[in-house]
């Protein structure tokens, strides 16, 4: 098994829930593998949006490129459904004036199914989320 | 189009009349409370907004808040987070228009480094005999401290629902301006 980039649309990942809708900026634009496009959040926190893999996945390292983020949790799940989500990593972001706050994340214990994001602070009255790339492995389809 | 979401804390003296605008606002000018009830903590009140000129709107989350509390602690934890402000007093009590700059100082220490769009509302111009709060006093105030100026009497139901369609453009204002920055990161 090789390393892909989880979020092409060949691999059919997917956005299936996001708490912010503007059609001109929607949450397919995180995973369009392209930092220039960006889902917007509308207002309140805290915001969440839920990326679907459509069968198991083994994650190595996950980049999360966005601006005014304060803090972000992301919580994972094995369920063929988005349930039973369990929390994985939190963590308090940096605020970058001009410049797209880049966050990594390395893992061990990346097996998923879907991955849930929650924005639960940030700098500012919105922000934006321009791109989730996820390294890792294809493991099985949901059975 | 897009529908924004604020949170918007009411703030000013105890009976000022915060509820009675709210009330008056939610429910476009068909409530209006003759009695005076004390807010006990906060009030929360929703109402969906059009923003003029676009297809956009903005629901607001109004925290009515309890006059009684200017230095309570109780406040602190409900008023997290704010979007927007709607600081108010009397024209006819001037301790209560004194007292904005107390509420002012209390809703934004709460935010750590962004700017929240306001609205000064001087209440109760139906009692004109009463007045001890000149308009361009309170005018003035306002634009010092980067809030707008607006004159209301819930009572006779006038004006009531400015100051709030003036928040919903202010934070349609500065949505549009971050999405702007947003696509000047890249």
């Amino acid at each position: 098994m090789r390393v892909i980039d989880l979020c092409e649309a060949s691999e059919g990942t997917e956005v299936i829930l996001a708490t912010s809708s503007d059609e001109k900026y929607p949450p397919e634009n995180i995973i369009d593998g392209n930092s220039a496009t960006f889902w917007a959040t509308t207002g309140m926190f805290p915001q969440e949006f839920i990326i679907c893999f459509h069968r198991h996945v083994k994650i190595e390292k996950l980049t999360l490129q966005c601006y005014f983020v304060r803090s972000v949790r992301i919580d994972k799940s094995n369920a063929k459904e988005p349930v039973d989500f369990e929390r994985w990593v939190e963590r308090d972001l940096v605020h970058t004036e001009g410049q797209l706050q880049t966050e990594e994340f390395m893992f061990r214990d990346g097996n998923a199914t879907h991955l849930r994001f929650v924005i639960k602070s940030a700098f500012d009255h919105f922000v934006s989320v321009h791109r989730v790339s996820i390294e890792g492995l294809n493991v099985s389809s949901l059975t | 189009m897009v529908k924004l979401a604020a949170k918007c804390i009411l703030a000013g003296d105890a009976t000022v009349g915060k509820s009675a605008l709210a009330q008056m606002f939610r429910s476009d000018g068909a409530h209006f409370q003759k009695n005076y009830t004390l807010t006990t903590g906060v009030d929360l009140l929703v109402k969906h907004l059009a923003v003029p000129d676009t297809n956009d709107s903005v629901e607001l989350f109004i925290f009515d808040s309890a006059g009684k509390e200017l230095f309570s602690e109780v406040l602190e934890k409900l008023w997290e987070h704010p979007n927007l402000l709607c600081l108010v007093f009397d024209v006819t009590n001037e301790q209560s228009f004194s007292n904005c700059a107390k509420w002012l100082e209390r809703v934004r220490a709460q935010l750590q480094g962004s700017s929240l769009p306001g609205v000064l509302v001087g209440n109760k111009t139906d009692l004109t005999g009463r007045r001890v709060v000149e308009a361009s006093r309170a005018q003035e105030w306002a634009g010092s401290h980067g809030l707008e100026y607006f004159e209301t009497s819930a009572k006779e139901m006038e004006n009531f629902e400015a100051p709030f369609r003036c928040l919903a453009k202010l934070f349609h204002q500065l949505y549009r301006e971050r999405l702007e920055l947003f696509h000047s990161l890249v």
